[in-house]
């Protein structure tokens, strides 16, 4: 298809480029009363983009080809009131190899699906939990191709398998999610990395709390807890934020703003994960990005786009997504490891709070960094142990100042989603406890 | 259209099927500063099929496009067999109906040329930027939608509806001496572009002048006061407190309903949910399954006495279905939720309410209102300390936290000035998706309430 829309075009705009994606999604979840829901979705999205008389102009549509006229008329339409922008679109080069898709998770059927969520279901049933377990798998392909001649596809997959567990009777913590996902079907050792996170997350009892914790006190993040924690940073490193708006760290490249045992990287390279691709959503190859190189900001994420508005080069992280604008994002984020194993993270920490998961709450800025999440799976930790969960916690502070001085770096280094983070020591942080 | 989703029906197997199709037209236009970063124009169709069985439960098969109806109604029967230990799926009976209100739209949106809704977006933005001398940065998004529905039961009934809305949301970053602030706004209405978007141009300002005015806002001392809610503020608490919790079986979300009969605040609270409400972005002539939508309350003088219900949630509580069952993306399953949730109104002014109050605070819209098991937090756009009575100076960082139910009950007046807040507010809830809400609602007192530490 994307021939045939590039064809339309020709000859009545300067440059052009064109992407199709498809995708078929399966899904199933198991309620707690044992109720089973599937459900199928076929997507397919095109989009279009033109230069017309110097000026930009995108229209998108469900990609069939009788609509091809309309695409082609809209996105002529949306030109002649588009913005003026030097777009350069890129030129055929070498695509790299990366893992995108697996056959068994192509493949995969509701039977097959009911089978992963039922193992997972049943590995975390006891007698005090409402458990939810969920599986699901899509596969599909990306097509990208412009006017210069860069024509390349690239086929995908997906699959997770996931759960929400509810505690029943113990304090007031909201359900406990997991998940695991990536382009092939989740292995029993990774639902079994699942299942003792959530009882590392509900076993202990509520802390026996004589005093409140100190106000002030050292904090040690879990993987899944650093995914939310660094939104701010990740925000700041990317796109128009970064390059042209009020990020704090727009033109701190090359300073050393953060401690050197933070190295940050943003790859599209790493094989199976959820944000892999050898090439963007504009045509540009893939590559790594390094981003905070042992404490010093060494790069910043752009599109086509953005890179023209900022005179800088494409990164290769344009994204297009149904009835909205390009935009930039990250695809797989990276924090290299530390030396250190969770165990002796915490006998670091001394007197202190793990957090396993925050919640992005309604108390936080993403742009200054100030932060006031919530954290419902807290622990006090005491001479290296946990001592008991934490009700009612807040954590308050700027993630911008808390990354300048780290307490250590984990070495346990973990997927979540499309992101891989190890546990972070945080050296001080302002800690709320309502009870 | 009519035609071809009756036939596709007429091939399913099963014993109850349902065929959704929506065409979405929108275009948007970004202004960045002065100057457009896009102006786009998008166009998606899809839909989803539904089935099931005596003895089955649900299966669902979403598509893009209208090409093959019959293939998405089959696959949909398929997957409502699969899966193993399926609790039957019951659905409370409602009266089968056919309903067109598809005439030509008086004033439609795709009928502007979009130059001139680039000249509209830029107007705002200019507006924007000469609020202040100290507005250093703005952003301003246009955007328009036209959505067109079909539905078809094969119980029989049948709907064709199309809708058209224009909205506005905007940013303004104000700057002095070194210090930063920002604020932002939306506002989103049924219709076209005839008269702007209404009630853009006040927004523009009331966005510039909550940026300037946070320049000299102090944080907020933590505490406990006596809070007064605008309507906004009060609107989006009501959402999230009760209308949220008055959902029976939402998956993924919202696992505890208020039960019938409990008393959770005093007399003089009365919420319900309404989605016949005329000209809201949430009205509509019908649920996603092909119900009519009815004005329902949720909590009478402090007790609860209704939920919200789809057929199947009203069936497994013996109720009536109330219209609410509401799809959260083209292509998926109508789940409970809210349309144009309301405090009912009721007596005096907001000078009334601030009358005898020596400390407290009044909060001005919400940023943002989420709640977690039994936590709620509320982040307000803009507030002001109250003094002996009166409004007084700006401070910014203000946050209610606390227990959602406890917090109902420290509801100690309500004013008579009730409104619907215009501003486009989109309700996030998990597996059930985005859907548009709208809330309604007076002035609020609350006393002794926690403030949390100021974030700004």
């Amino acid at each position: 298809m994307i021939g045939r829309v590039l064809e339309a075009v020709s000859g009545r705009v300067a440059a052009a480029d064109a992407l199709v994606k498809t995708d078929d999604t399966l899904s199933l979840a198991i309620s707690p009363d044992g109720e089973t829901r599937v459900a199928a979705s076929r997507t397919r999205n095109a989009y279009l983009r033109v230069l017309r008389d110097g000026r930009v102009g995108y229209s998108s549509g469900s990609g069939g080809d009788a609509e091809i006229p309309d695409l082609v008329g809209r996105a002529m339409t949306s030109a002649a009131a588009g913005e003026e922008l030097d777009l350069f679109l890129p030129v055929p080069a070498p695509i790299p190899e990366v893992g995108t898709r697996s056959p068994q998770a192509a493949a995969a059927d509701a039977a097959e699906l009911d089978g992963l969520a039922r193992t997972l279901l049943e590995r975390l049933q006891r007698s005090n939990r409402r458990v939810e377990t969920w599986a699901e798998r899509s596969v599909g392909s990306v097509q990208v191709g412009n006017s210069r001649g860069v024509l390349v596809g690239y086929a995908v997959s997906m699959a997770g398998v996931g759960a929400v567990v509810e505690s029943i009777g113990v304090g007031s913590a909201p359900p406990c999610s997991v998940f695991a996902s990536g382009s092939d079907l989740p292995t029993l050792p990774e639902m079994e990395g699942l299942v003792a996170e959530v009882d590392r997350r509900l076993n202990p009892p509520i802390a026996d709390l004589s005093s409140k914790p100190a106000s002030r006190l050292p904090v040690c993040l879990a993987p899944r807890a650093v995914a939310t924690f660094l939104r701010p940073l990740r925000a700041a490193l990317t796109g128009h934020q970064a390059l042209l708006g009020d990020s704090p760290l727009r033109g701190k490249l090359g300073e050393q703003v953060f401690d050197a045992r933070l190295s940050v990287i943003d790859d599209p390279l790493a094989p199976g994960r959820p944000g892999s691709r050898p090439i963007d959503d504009d045509g540009v190859v893939s590559r790594r990005i390094a981003l905070i190189d042992r404490g010093r900001v060494a790069g910043f994420l752009a599109d086509l786009g953005v890179g023209a508005r900022a005179m800088v080069p494409s990164t290769g992280h344009g994204w297009r997504t149904p009835n909205a604008p390009p935009r930039v994002g990250m695809t797989n984020l990276r924090v290299l490891p530390g030396p250190e194993n969770r165990a002796t993270l915490l006998t670091m920490m001394g007197k202190g709070i793990l957090i396993e998961a925050l919640e992005w709450g309604a108390g936080s800025n993403p742009i200054s960094g100030t932060i006031a999440l919530r954290a419902p799976w807290a622990y006090l930790v005491e001479g290296g142990r946990v001592r008991g969960r934490l009700e009612g916690v807040m954590l308050s502070g700027n993630v911008f100042e808390a990354l300048k001085e780290l307490g250590g770096v984990g070495s346990d280094a973990t997927w979540i989603g499309a992101a891989c983070l190890p546990s972070i020591l945080l050296k001080e942080m302002s800690v709320h406890c309502e009870r | 259209m009519k035609d071809r989703l009756f036939d596709a029906l007429g091939r399913s197997r099963a014993g109850y099927t349902e065929l959704r199709v929506r065409r979405i037209w929108s275009t948007s236009v970004l202004v960045r500063d002065r100057s457009v970063e896009s102006a786009s124009t998008a166009s998606e169709t899809g839909g989803v099929a539904r089935c099931c069985s005596p003895g089955t439960g649900w299966g669902l098969a979403g598509f893009s496009g209208t090409e093959r109806l019959d293939t998405p109604a089959l696959q949909a029967h398929e997957l409502s067999l699969a899966g193993a230990s399926r609790q039957p799926v019951v659905l409370a009976p409602i009266p089968v109906r056919e309903h067109d209100s598809a005439a030509t739209i008086p004033d439609d949106p795709r009928e502007v040329p979009l130059t001139e809704k680039r000249q509209q977006a830029e107007s705002l933005a200019a507006l924007l930027t000469a609020c202040d001398r100290r507005i250093a940065s703005t952003r301003v998004l246009c955007r328009d939608e036209v959505v067109e529905t079909w539905l078809a039961t094969s119980e029989g009934s049948w709907l064709h509806e199309v809708r058209a809305e224009v909205g506005a949301a905007v940013l303004a970053v104000a700057e002095e001496g070194g210090n930063v602030e920002r604020a932002l706004g939306s506002v989103r209405v049924r219709g076209g572009w005839q008269d702007g978007a209404p009630g853009s141009e006040a927004l523009v300002e009331r966005v510039a002048i909550r940026s300037v005015e946070r320049l000299h806002a102090t944080p907020v001392r933590s505490g406990r006061y006596t809070v007064v809610l605008d309507r906004g503020a009060t609107g989006a608490l009501v959402h999230r407190a009760v209308t949220h919790l008055a959902r029976p079986s939402l998956p993924g979300a919202d696992p505890d309903v208020l039960p019938l009969g409990m008393r959770i605040g005093p007399e003089c609270v009365t919420v319900g949910d309404d989605p016949t409400a005329l000209g809201l972005s949430a009205s509509g002539v019908s649920d996603d399954e092909g119900t009519e939508g009815r004005r329902t309350i949720i909590i009478q003088n402090g007790v609860v006495v209704g939920h919200l219900h789809s057929r199947e949630t009203a069936a497994a509580g013996k109720q009536a279905p109330t219209g609410h069952a509401r799809a959260g993306s083209l292509r998926g399953a109508p789940y409970p939720r809210a349309s144009n949730s309301f405090l009912a109104q009721g007596q005096g002014t907001l000078e009334d309410l601030l009358q005898g109050i020596s400390l407290g605070i009044y909060l001005i819209d919400a940023l943002a209102c989420e709640s977690s098991g039994d936590q709620i937090a509320l982040r307000a756009g803009g507030a002001r300390m109250i003094r002996h009575g009166r409004l007084a100076e700006p401070v910014k960082g203000v946050q209610i936290t606390g227990g959602l139910l406890p917090l109902l009950g420290r509801v100690d007046a309500v004013a008579g000035d009730f409104a619907w807040d215009t501003s486009g507010a989109r309700c996030r809830d998990g597996a059930a998706g985005v859907v548009a809400v709208t809330t309604g609602a007076p002035h609020l007192r609350l006393v002794d309430v926690a403030i949390g530490e100021g974030i700004s």
